[in-house]
């Protein structure tokens, strides 16, 4: 992106009516090109979405922060730069770069970036803050050849990284990864002195570009993809199991087949990380059940579910695990080292990312590893990324005695299921806002909300916000709904209704419904649906409901409604503030 | 209207939006309130990248109307092309 591009794309009219992201860009500097750059790239990664941006004063970092705190903007943008930690550390400042400033600098910096860092904190109770460290190269006032790390400027560099560290255990605040930067934008070209010294901008704007691009993919905060389906031969291991045996498949260095080591040992990543990890394999099943006893597999068998072992076509396979895993085939990826089948699953789900595995390429390996870890990147880990494969598992296993149970009634009844309802007003969980822009199928209108407006909704007095935990006798699903809306004298508004597929079939969906007529007397439920093209089950449950197919804006009556609710068996608690 | 001018209303057009072509020709410091150093800076940018040239700091003060603009540019597109 050139700053033309960027204009461009900044001019082009935006309906009116989009929703507007209110954005507080906060330096010590001129915000001059990065506004315009992280402008045009977030309209780049989220179209359809107005930006307004609002600058602070020159100089004054710490004052910009804590004006961003006072206004009323969805989101911050921190950008520290060394001369925000000492004006010395800049050029358009002279107060002197002799040996005795630099130990002064150094005290300073401390004192300065631990009130920096208790402004930022304060500022992301109310706003999620997207924050970047120096990526300018210090002036050079140490003493030192340029090819040696004095002692002072490790120090510094070190204060600087204690602060970022601290901050990055804030759970509003996400920290732009320098070495990621790095290899967009060379060091050595990001610093513009003229424009420094003319307009008070320091980058190059090669540099502002790429910087607003990893800015704005911070902000957007994308969905990390669910789940991975991988083959087998030559791609978790090096060989072909049928051929080799056993023993003969590998992932050695003696070998040469030792970076299929390093995938497994990536996969037992992501899933300790929750990702869901399945197995799309043309094989014998025997065979592979003996490979995964070789006591140096470095991922568990137990991390993997469900196994497609056959000889049948992958596409095939991939629709079953999609179905076990209850996604949709754009929330997983597809690896496998052969491009026949990798074009033969892409005809078939052209929304799904899938990778050739490039077994004899090893930086292509490396690529691919950084390519997946960046589809399944997550802001946060939750307990129900924990919980995410068993509760599949025992939904398969429910879903099973289900079959064989004649009376889906009296299957439920044994199923000892509680539900529990808990007040967001009263803590909030970054789980519930996941939930909502993560889910499709159980969505009621599909809108998705920034992380100010989901605060904003949340300390509006006349809203409700209510997440919901489901746990039976096969295990606990965790948090797997949530539902906001405002009680008013004639009706109970639903604005917002999302809940997980691996909560379906539970009817979790109808508990809610009656739980939020017993809490309070209105007459009917409004609810905001609108239909997508992917929340098909929520518009089959409302048509249970309703006595004709839902159209955008349901109400359900209280009496019609508890009429044509099934029998429900849970016992709910609530975890109410009133 | 020549090559340049066209291009010139262009990189005015990104940096002030909403004017009509006769209104950039006859926009200037003086005339336009959004003219500020930050649009001045942007439209620096904007030119050095549209013409491939780099506009001195010192040159500043010249570049404060459409038409000096133009000017400005043309020399510099002319100083090129005799250069070479």
């Amino acid at each position: 992106m050139n700053i033309i591009s960027a204009l461009e794309l900044i001019k082009r009219q935006i309906p009116d009516g989009s929703a507007t992201r209110k954005l507080f860009l906060a330096c010590g500097f001129t915000p001059l090109h990065l506004a315009t750059f992280v402008n045009a790239q977030l309209i780049t990664l989220q179209p359809g979405r107005k930006n307004e941006i609002k600058t602070g004063l020159f100089g004054d970092l710490l004052g910009n922060v804590q004006r961003a705190r006072l206004s009323d903007c969805d989101a911050l943008v921190v950008l520290v730069e060394w001369s925000d930690i000492d004006p010395r550390l800049g050029i358009r400042t002279l107060g002197g770069w002799r040996v005795a400033d630099v130990t002064s600098i150094l005290s300073s910096a401390d004192e300065h970036l631990n009130r920096l860092s208790e402004a930022l904190q304060a500022a992301a109770e109310n706003s999620p803050i997207v924050l970047s460290f120096p990526t300018l190269p210090l002036p050079p006032l140490f003493h030192g050849h340029n090819t040696q790390a004095t002692s002072e400027q490790l120090r510094l560099r070190q204060i600087v990284a204690s602060s970022a560290a601290h901050l990055a255990f804030s759970k509003n605040i996400r920290l732009l990864d320098s070495e990621s930067l790095l290899e967009d934008s060379p060091f050595a070209s990001r610093f513009d002195v003229k424009s420094e010294i003319v307009t008070g901008f320091p980058y190059s704007l090669p540099h502002a570009a790429i910087l607003a691009g990893h800015l704005a993919a911070l902000l957007a905060n994308p969905t990390p993809r669910k789940g991975l389906i991988t083959d087998l031969d030559d791609t978790l291991w090096g060989g072909i199991l049928g051929e080799v045996g056993v023993d003969g498949v590998s992932w050695s260095l003696e070998q040469n087949t030792h970076m299929h080591g390093v995938f497994q040992q990536f996969l037992a990543s992501l899933a300790s990380a929750g990702i869901l990890i399945a197995v799309a394999s043309k094989n014998d099943p025997a065979l592979v059940k003996k490979a995964f006893e070789r006591k140096d597999v470095l991922i568990s068998k137990d991390s993997i579910f469900p196994w497609e072992v056959h000889w049948n076509r992958k596409s095939d396979s991939v629709q079953r695990i999609l179905n076990d895993w209850n996604i949709a085939p754009d929330a997983a990826v597809f690896v496998d080292d052969s491009p026949m089948e990798v074009a033969e699953v892409k005809a078939a789900f052209p929304e799904m990312e899938c990778f050739v595995f490039p077994k004899d390429n090893l930086p292509g390996v490396w690529n691919l590893l950084k390519r997946l870890r960046n589809e399944f990147g997550k802001a946060l880990l939750s307990e129900e990324d924990a919980l995410r494969l068993q509760s599949l598992r025992n939904a398969n296993v429910a879903r099973q005695s289900s079959a064989s149970s004649p009376n889906s009634d009296e299957f439920l009844k044994s199923a000892a299921a509680h539900m529990l309802f808990t007040s967001l007003k009263r803590k909030n969980d970054p789980r519930a806002l996941e939930l909502l822009n993560k889910t499709n199928q159980f969505n009621l209108n599909g809108k998705r909300l920034t992380e100010g407006e989901w605060s904003k909704y949340l300390a509006d007095p006349s809203t409700f916000a209510l997440l919901i935990s489901y746990n039976d006798k096969f295990g606990p699903l965790g948090k797997i709904a949530v539902l906001l809306g405002r009680f008013a004298v004639d009706r109970i508004k639903v604005d917002y209704w999302a809940m997980s597929c691996r909560a379906f079939s539970r009817r979790i969906e109808h508990q809610c419904l009656n739980y939020l007529f017993s809490r309070n007397k209105a007459p009917e439920i409004s609810l905001d649906f609108n239909p997508t093209d992917r929340n098909g089950p929520l518009q089959e449950f409302l048509a249970e409901l309703h006595s004709s197919a839902p159209e955008p804006w349901v109400t359900l009556s209280r009496t019609e409604c508890l009429e044509r609710l099934p029998k429900l068996f849970h016992s709910v608690e609530e975890a109410i503030d009133e | 209207m020549n090559e340049l001018e066209d291009r010139l209303i262009r990189c005015f057009d990104l940096v002030f939006h909403g004017l009509n072509p006769n209104q950039i020709r006859g926009a200037s410091v003086q005339t336009l309130p959004a003219w500020d150093s930050l649009a001045s800076a942007t439209l620096v940018a904007v030119l050095e990248q549209e013409f491939n040239v780099q506009i001195d700091p010192l040159d500043l003060p010249e570049l404060t109307s459409f038409l000096s603009a133009q000017a400005y540019i043309s020399d510099k597109l002319n100083d090129a092309a005799g250069a070479n």
